[in-house]
């Protein structure tokens, strides 16, 4: 072979071997560039298909369908592609959404999973937003807070919950039981648990120790609070103190049995204890109430957890963030804008995802309300309004580590194979490095 | 293997007959067949590189890295071997997924097995109906790998399951099984082995390639059936036992399916069914460890890779092929 021609084909080669490489870094680099751009100078009636992503139940999704229907009547440009599906394996999918460059344009997000994809940049820093296409002025400052990592806004509140403790009102009155109050102490709660255990034959209440959300409102009772900046907010000693407080509760007969306290644990909403009538009482929060009711005959009640009520806070149940990849910032935003601060959608979605965020249209939506149970959490919820305390941070990355690791530490302690101080000491040990 | 066995006198004439024919032919032609070949292999071979290939070596490359899946690609840092040092120093989950899983193939692959050979050998006669039988016995195979069936096993071993109202009938009183950390691997085993149909139905061949004289010449002899069963059947199918042993280990320690739905994806009770590829699951999208979940898996991959191997290189010692060579 002439040594020319052999040059020239290696040539050849280099060049589409280089090509192969550059038509994808081009094609990556194009769709990067698209990150910046609002799409802010296009036509506003220009045609817009939005992808919208959330997790629930067919009961929210009709809901949502309905609220995103009202706003397609306003903006008949704008077009939905929605995808929902169960909680379990939602931040799964999202995630492998996030790492195929795919991330739907609005979707939501809960305190569990925001600063996992904030930090990680998934979300859109909305700030920029605030005061003007979306309006966060009614919305209690606590919620608006909730919704920031490292000083940016990455999440607007979809909704404002707080942990309750629904009872079932029905076996209660029918034993002549008193029924649980906001205030009474964690070993009043304790102690009334037994003595339903022993009338009723149904444990009093499901050991809360394995939820990260009892355990948080108990600890700021204490002073403490779950988190401080990225580390842990508490010490062994004040877990194993909480792993104790229920050890006990378990010897006096107040709670159910292990197994059945897993059950509880790992289960969704539909079978929780109290409406699988395997515990009088279930920890939960306040909005789920109505949703619970619909899985049981008996009568529900809802008050606040066990200890000062301040111990509680307005939380944001749920918020909607937009992809930092999307190019329909603009419109997402105008959306979200349009479920929490137009009345009509506020009335349509109701409670589902917590009490609405602007105050002004809860307020005027509580009014219309005519399902009791419905009514009862909003009453209740709003009577806690005036004893909340201050909202603690956004749980930091990790906090789906803690959660699980709670989990097991109390199952450890139930089952009997740990000690409540052994069960907190490995705990700290192996999520604190995990926090960041 | 019985079907190889079989073929394997055929082959080896067409060996020693063909081969020189072929090396007569020319070059350009050998070639031109192994273009043809290649071209008709090409949409498999591409695939395989599209789907398996190339995530391997990308999944081997991100195990070397700090990757979380929710970060671009672009970003990741290179960590070098630390995913893998915390793996065997610092990660005690890493330890217990592996309990659990050994556990878990020791004991319910060999029972498996058994069950499957037991319930062949039964299914090998020549009763009537014994066809409905088969199918019937292999239905739980075909419905293996589904939630649904998973779903149905937690509700069957909690503890107002059916399993405890059938143990009530005697008196005892039954556990939460699938709610007792105690209990919760063991319920899953009995799942692995109850869909024992398709190494039953691989067995079942086997036995009908054992011919029948072998059996005629040990009566004979005065082989009792025991003493036919172990001289005569087993010999004759420790192929397929080597396969059904390979296949079903692999298998095993690839169980995630049941584990996944009875622990609702965190491997509860208390990690008693944390299965590998389930803490894998759990460390890639729960964590977002991805790059540390790759490393896992490649160490996994090199385990079953090994335990083959052993497999293979012991099978020569009890794997008996009736090709007539006595090798």
């Amino acid at each position: 072979m002439h040594p020319g021609t052999r040059t020239h084909r290696r040539r050849l080669l280099r060049g589409l071997a280089a090509a192969a490489i550059a038509v994808p870094l081009v094609l990556g680099a194009a769709a990067c560039g698209d990150d910046e751009g609002g799409g802010s100078t296009s036509d506003p009636n220009a045609p817009v298909r939005l992808s919208v992503f959330y997790w629930g139940s067919e009961a929210r999704a009709k809901l949502t369908e309905d609220a995103l229907n009202a706003y397609k009547a306003k903006h008949p440009n704008v077009d939905f592609e929605v995808t929902w599906q169960a909680n379990q394996g939602y931040a799964d999918k999202l995630a492998t959404l996030a790492a195929g460059g795919d991330v739907p344009d609005l979707f939501a997000l809960d305190d569990n999973m925001l600063a996992d994809f904030a930090t990680r940049n998934v979300t859109a820093d909305l700030t920029e937003y605030k005061g003007g296409k979306i309006d966060v002025s009614k919305f209690p400052p606590s919620l608006v807070e909730y919704g920031m990592v490292d000083g940016k806004l990455v999440g607007i509140s979809a909704g404002e919950n707080t942990q309750g403790l629904v009872y079932n009102k029905t076996l209660l009155t029918k034993n002549g039981l008193p029924e649980p109050t906001t205030g009474q102490t964690w070993e009043q709660h304790i102690d009334w648990a037994a003595q339903v255990a022993t009338k009723t034959k149904v444990p009093g209440t499901q050991d809360p120790s394995a939820d990260y959300k009892a355990f948080w409102v108990w600890i700021r009772q204490q002073g403490k609070d779950l988190y401080s900046g990225k580390e842990l907010g508490f010490s062994a000693d004040d877990l194993a103190k909480w792993f104790t407080l229920w050890k006990g509760a378990r010897d006096k007969g107040a709670t159910p049995t292990p197994d059945i306290i897993h059950e509880g644990n790992v289960t969704d909403i539909s079978k929780q204890l109290v409406v699988t009538g395997k515990a009088a009482t279930s920890w939960v929060w306040a909005n789920q109430m109505p949703e619970l009711k619909k899985n049981t005959k008996d009568e529900l009640g809802v008050v606040a957890y066990p200890g000062d009520p301040s111990g509680q806070w307005a939380r944001s149940s749920m918020y909607w963030s937009v992809a930092r990849s999307s190019d329909k910032k603009d419109t997402a935003v105008d959306v979200i804008n349009f479920l929490v601060n137009d009345q009509q959608a506020v009335n349509i979605l109701g409670t589902d995802r917590g009490l609405p965020s602007n105050m002004d249209l809860r307020t005027a939506f509580a009014g219309t309300v005519t399902d009791a149970n419905m009514k009862l959490s909003i009453q209740v919820e709003n009577d806690l309004a005036a004893k909340f305390g201050k909202a603690p941070q956004v749980p930091p990355k990790g906090h789906s580590t803690f959660r699980s690791e709670l989990v097991k530490a109390a199952e450890n302690v139930q089952f009997g194979r740990a000690t409540p101080e052994k069960a907190a000491a490995d705990l700290i040990a192996l999520v604190q490095p995990k926090l960041g | 293997m019985a079907l190889t066995t079989a073929e394997q006198p055929s082959v080896r004439a067409s060996r020693a007959t063909g081969t020189p024919a072929k090396r007569r032919g020319s070059r350009r032609g050998r070639r031109s067949e192994a273009v043809a070949g290649y071209v008709f292999l090409s949409p498999w071979l591409l695939g395989l590189m599209a789907v398996t290939a190339v995530p391997m070596l990308l999944s081997l490359y991100i195990s070397f890295t700090n990757y979380d899946i929710l970060s671009p690609l672009s970003e990741v840092e290179w960590v070098g071997l630390d995913n893998y040092e915390r793996m065997f120093t610092a990660d005690p989950s890493y330890w217990r997924s592996v309990t659990v899983t050994v556990s878990f193939a020791l004991i319910a692959v060999p029972l498996k097995l058994a069950v499957a050979l037991g319930v062949a050998l039964l299914l090998n006669r020549a009763w009537r109906g014994v066809g409905l039988f088969r199918g019937l016995f292999y239905l739980p195979s075909l419905i293996g790998g589904s939630v649904a069936l998973a779903i149905v096993w937690v509700s069957m071993f909690n503890r107002e399951g059916a399993f405890n109202g059938f143990l009530g009938l005697f008196g005892i009183e039954g556990k939460p099984w699938v709610n007792d950390p105690t209990w919760a691997l063991e319920t899953l085993m009995v799942l692995a082995i109850w869909q024992f149909g398709a190494p039953m139905v691989i067995f079942l061949a086997g036995l009908k390639q054992v011919p029948t004289e072998l059996y005629e010449a040990a009566s004979v002899d005065g082989a009792g059936r025991f003493r036919q069963f172990r001289s005569v059947t087993l010999p004759m199918l420790s192929p397929v036992i080597f396969f059904n042993l390979v296949l079903e280990t692999i298998n095993g320690f690839q169980g995630f399916t049941a584990a996944f739905v009875l622990s609702n994806g965190t491997g509860g009770p208390i990690d008693s069914t944390l299965m590998y590829t389930l803490n894998l699951y759990i460390k890639g999208f729960t964590d977002y460890e991805m790059g540390y979940a790759s490393a896992m898996a490649w160490v996994f991959l090199l385990a079953i890779g090994i335990i083959t191997a052993v497999f293979f290189s012991t099978g020569r010692f009890w794997v008996h092929y009736s090709d007539g060579d006595d090798r």
